[in-house]
């Protein structure tokens, strides 16, 4: 099997470690015998939507998320709305997760257009939301395991992002401020696409979101699929400790 | 003077003895805190009455070292210089900094102010000191927890910047494209400083790299050479800027080890040989910044080269114990740059080595650790001989190891244990690194002095 990943403006928006989603999903899979092949898209470039399984889109700086929303203005937004129609899995992180709704709006009221592949707008605040955050997954989604059903990881924004209709949480907050900091949802998700503010990064020490994503975007071309399981002992240890931290932190 | 000025700087005094005879610390944050409280303008009023003015030294990286190595060229030159040593550098540092050379009567001995300053505080620390020079040394992602981003700090101290007067001397880091575009805005006289010898570039940013961008028209910028980070010799294609051409630049580079480098400085027409007691090209940074703000100052070049060579390490970024007969080396990691060139530095030579890093995650130490995502530790591949983390975040620590491909680390959360547990995986003669975070350095740093009577800090 083959999994062809999209780093979607990889050079621009990549803040807080978030690269290690990408090192993440290319040691699952290679564990596995999965091969990898990871493509920079970025600025200028035009996404090719039958070619990706997977598309990440990581945070970036001010200046960068301008630069970055213009171009998705450009034909992109629309490429990467057939990509997932095409059965891609898009898994964006705090700035992306902003530029994948419909809108950014700043504090001076100036609108950042997103891609609006789901269906949620962001809003500046003048609180930044930092801290340690833990989260229960949503239940509609088959990421728990008997391990665990949290996610959890670091927060830093101070966008406030609100869900629209058709657009479920990923999870419910037990730390931390979320979406918004006021209705306790974090993270949405929409059919083949998730967003949230999670850094940490998350995929390492939430084995199972990763794996749940590496399986979905298999599923695009190889229809049901099983992962093999890991040893993932230094995964958990990770994750319950950041657990046990972040109720600490609270 | 002012009653409430005295009461202040008199509390401050009061406050300090007894925290040293209660033996909880050095007393270099909370009298400066009181006496803040007491007399909100006291930095302006102290700082003011300093007859040579003030050099303040800000940036993620260097400004520890930046600044010993100007104080003791100062030294060198005789010249009488109060410095907020003990890396106390918020306005309560600066202001316990200027009490404890500030008599009852307000009067102060010294001649010349030099601070180091947090990144955050650096507005508000120009607009209260009005210095006569400015250093800023880089700008990294570091605590990013507490600061916001990059581009937000790098904003705030292009207006700070801009406020100060023509007679003002600002130096910059030529090599860090954020820093050296901040020099097109200023009234002030502006001094580069950068590398230009090529032998230790290297082709592709690392993966800490966080100003990859022209800051005027923010597409990519294209680096002939990367020195670290995203420090190096680089244009923008788009719009044609350039990295501004030093006035104060290392002209041959010589890194000898952890513990010994040759430089040649070249300012203009003058040549500086200089040895010094420390190795890593990020040290070369230092003594560069070092050397512009000395001959700002215009001192002598035989007493700038003797400043430079008479430099101690300073307390945590390398730091000796010899204990159980087993040499260990503790560096201070405390953001993906720094962590980056420590390893460099290490692991420089091919035999494999023993690693201890503590990894805390508490105020002072930043409480987000996606940062250690941005290392490159792959780069340990093959050169581990024994490695144990531990600290609070011990195990996100070593689940990072894990996707890097370096196997066999040992992990505990407290740190006695894992000092317990390398010992008992070294042998006598054997060399250790110890990598802790900030606090955890504290931390460790108690525990070995406990092992070998090593000094206080705040008593350098």
């Amino acid at each position: 099997m083959k999994l062809n990943i999209c780093h979607l403006y990889g050079d621009r928006m990549s803040i807080y470690g978030d690269d290690g989603n990408i090192t993440t999903l290319i040691k699952r899979c290679q564990w596995r015998g999965i091969e990898t092949k990871v493509s920079l898209v970025s600025v200028g470039e035009r996404i090719d939507p039958k070619k990706f399984d997977f598309y990440f889109f990581g945070g970036g700086q001010d200046q960068q998320q301008v630069t970055v929303s213009n171009d998705l203005k450009n034909q992109n937004s629309k490429l990467l709305a057939a990509a997932v129609e095409n059965g891609a899995v898009i898994l964006a992180i705090c700035g992306g997760y902003q530029l994948i709704g419909h809108y950014y709006l700043s504090q001076e009221s100036k609108k950042l257009q997103g891609a609006g592949i789901l269906n949620v707008h962001t809003v500046a605040s003048k609180k930044r939301m930092i801290g340690n955050i833990l989260l229960q997954i949503n239940k509609q989604l088959v990421i728990s395991c008997h391990q665990s059903a949290k996610l959890v990881g670091f927060e830093n924004h101070s966008g406030q992002t609100f869900l629209g209709s058709g657009v479920q949480p990923l999870g419910k907050v037990e730390v931390g401020f979320g979406n918004n900091g006021e209705d306790k949802t974090e993270g949405a998700w929409q059919n083949n696409v998730f967003g949230c503010y999670l850094h940490g990064p998350v995929l390492p020490k939430n084995p199972h979101f990763a794996d749940f994503l590496i399986r979905k975007s298999l599923e695009k071309n190889y229809g049901k699929v099983e992962l093999k399981p890991l040893d993932d002992q230094i995964e958990w240890a990770a994750h319950f400790s950041s657990l046990s931290r972040a109720r600490q932190t609270k | 003077m002012d009653p409430l000025l005295f009461i202040a700087i008199f509390s401050a005094k009061f406050l300090k003895i007894v925290i040293k005879l209660s033996k909880r610390g050095g007393g270099t944050a909370a009298p400066g805190l009181l006496a803040l409280k007491i007399y909100p303008r006291l930095i302006e009023n102290l700082s003011l009455k300093l007859e040579d003015g003030s050099v303040v030294i800000s940036g993620t990286n260097g400004k520890t070292t930046t600044s010993r190595i100007i104080s003791s060229i100062l030294n060198e030159a005789k010249i009488a210089v109060i410095h907020n040593r003990s890396g106390s550098n918020l306005e309560r540092g600066i202001a316990s900094t200027l009490i404890d050379h500030t008599g009852l009567t307000g009067k102060i001995k010294s001649k010349i102010g030099l601070f180091e300053v947090d990144e955050a505080v650096l507005p508000s620390a120009i607009a209260k000191i009005k210095p006569k020079i400015v250093i800023l040394t880089n700008l990294f992602r570091d605590q990013l927890d507490r600061y916001g981003e990059v581009d937000k700090t790098r904003r705030l101290w292009k207006e700070a910047l801009e406020k100060l007067p023509p007679t003002t001397t600002v130096i910059l880091n030529t090599d860090d494209p954020g820093i050296a575009h901040l020099g097109h805005y200023l009234k002030t006289k502006v001094v580069y400083f950068g590398i230009e010898d090529e032998t230790f570039g290297q082709k592709e940013l690392f993966r800490s790299a966080d100003t990859k961008y022209c800051a005027t028209c923010s597409t990519p910028l294209t680096y002939e050479l990367v020195f670290a980070s995203h420090l190096g010799k680089y244009t923008c294609k788009t719009c044609q800027s350039e990295r501004p051409k030093p006035q104060v630049w290392a002209a041959k580079i010589k890194l000898l080890g952890i513990e010994k480098s040759e430089v040649i400085v070249r300012a203009q027409k003058e040549r500086f040989n200089l040895n010094f007691s420390a190795g890593g090209l990020y040290n070369i940074y230092n003594i560069l910044a070092a050397v512009a703000a000395a001959k700002a100052l215009e001192i002598d070049k035989r007493v700038i080269t003797g400043g430079v060579e008479k430099f101690k390490t300073v307390f945590g970024r390398i730091e000796k114990f010899q204990i159980q007969g087993r040499k260990i080396l503790m560096f201070l990691v405390k953001n993906p740059t720094g962590f980056n060139e420590v390893i460099r530095t290490i692991f420089e030579t091919t035999d494999k080595k023993n690693v201890l890093i503590s990894i805390n995650d508490l105020l002072a130490d930043g409480r987000d650790v996606s940062w250690l995502w941005d290392v490159d530790f792959e780069k340990l591949d093959g050169k581990v001989k024994n490695m144990v983390t531990c600290g609070i975040r011990a195990k996100d620590m070593s689940l990072r190891l894990k996707y890097a491909e370096i196997d066999g680390v040992t992990v505990t959360e407290k740190i006695k244990e894992a000092i317990e547990k390398i010992f008992d995986q070294t042998k006598k003669a054997e060399e250790i690194y110890f990598l802790p975070t900030y606090t955890a350095m504290l931390e460790t740093r108690k525990i070995l002095t406990k092992m070998s009577n090593a000094k206080r800090f705040w008593e350098d």
